[in-house]
């Protein structure tokens, strides 16, 4: 069958996953994650807030979260986006607003980078893909802010906050605290997101 | 034209709500709500819940169809699951197994 283009079309949302072998085009609404191996096209007044893996990217619209593409990005004079972008060839044009990092050199790490938290966050939960809302919030949050400090680390959000807060409670009492100690510790500890802990565990 | 098209190699994980028609050519798994038409086109194959004004099936649909106008499965088509709609409409040919209510 001839293929038809690819459109999400203005008063259509997608939360999810959106995968694929040909372009697409957004005039509405994409929300999760898009892996298209063409080019993705977010038109004028449409949003995506997305990892977003392509091969070409045009931006006219909005995009917010962590975007590699294997050849290019072109954000055109409409464009507004938000989140680090890896990508051989990057564009700008006039009028364009961008908050984030630029790395137009190795693209099979930040692929795997952007790929390896998206696995962390889909082992918290296998209904994430279906209703991510607040990972999704969180994920658009880290992208703004590891761009500004240009760590690809994530940074102190409230839950990190407290989480490290905890670290040095649970750490102090030792092996001579009284049991329960450990053990709420523990709870606190499974409370918090996987790339918290990981942040604890190094300090 | 502001319509939605899912293209056929395209596989999309999660849910599509819009105030417009969809044709899906690829492949949705999750939940579906259009305020217009849903076309689930030949080779398309749809695994979700599904509201919709009127709903076309020519490929294979799994899951539960509310059609507030019409459900219509053409020749060739399979759909499990249940239908509920005023007008339903089963061409010869097609594949259904699900309950149907037409609200009699």
């Amino acid at each position: 069958m001839a293929d038809k283009e690819t459109v999400i079309g203005l008063e259509t949302r997608i939360s999810g996953e959106v995968r694929g072998e040909e372009d697409l085009v957004v005039r509405g609404r994409i929300d999760g994650r898009v892996q298209i191996t063409q080019t993705l096209t977010v038109e004028k007044g449409a949003t995506v807030q997305a990892e977003v893996d392509v091969r070409h990217l045009v931006v006219s619209g909005t995009v917010v979260g962590a975007v590699v593409a294997s050849e290019s990005v072109k954000l055109t004079s409409t464009a507004r986006v938000v989140g680090d972008l890896a990508a051989p060839r990057v564009m700008m044009e006039a009028g364009a607003a961008y908050r984030g990092r630029v790395d137009m050199g190795d693209i099979a790490a930040a692929r795997a980078a952007v790929s390896s938290r998206a696995v962390q966050r889909s082992a918290t939960g296998e209904k994430a893909a279906i209703r991510p809302a607040p990972p999704r919030m969180a994920m658009a949050a880290k992208a703004v802010i590891a761009g500004k400090v240009s760590v690809p680390v994530a940074p102190a959000t409230p839950a990190v906050r407290q989480a490290t807060s905890v670290a040095p409670a649970t750490g102090a009492p030792g092996p001579a605290s009284p049991p329960a100690f450990p053990r709420v510790a523990g709870a606190m500890g499974a409370m918090a997101p996987a790339w918290a802990k990981k942040k604890i565990r190094r300090r | 034209m502001g319509n939605t098209v899912i293209g056929s190699s395209i596989v999309i994980d999660g849910e599509i709500t819009g105030e417009e028609s969809l044709t899906i050519l690829g492949t949705v798994k999750g939940k579906i709500s259009v305020a217009q038409n849903l076309a689930v086109e030949a080779g398309a194959t749809v695994e979700a819940d599904v509201e919709a004004q009127t709903v076309t099936v020519s490929g294979r649909l799994t899951g539960n169809v509310v059609a507030r106008e019409r459900l219509e499965l053409k020749p060739e088509s399979k759909m499990v699951g249940d239908a509920k709609s005023p007008r339903i409409v089963i061409a010869d040919g097609a594949g259904f197994k699900g309950n149907v209510d037409m609200d009699v």
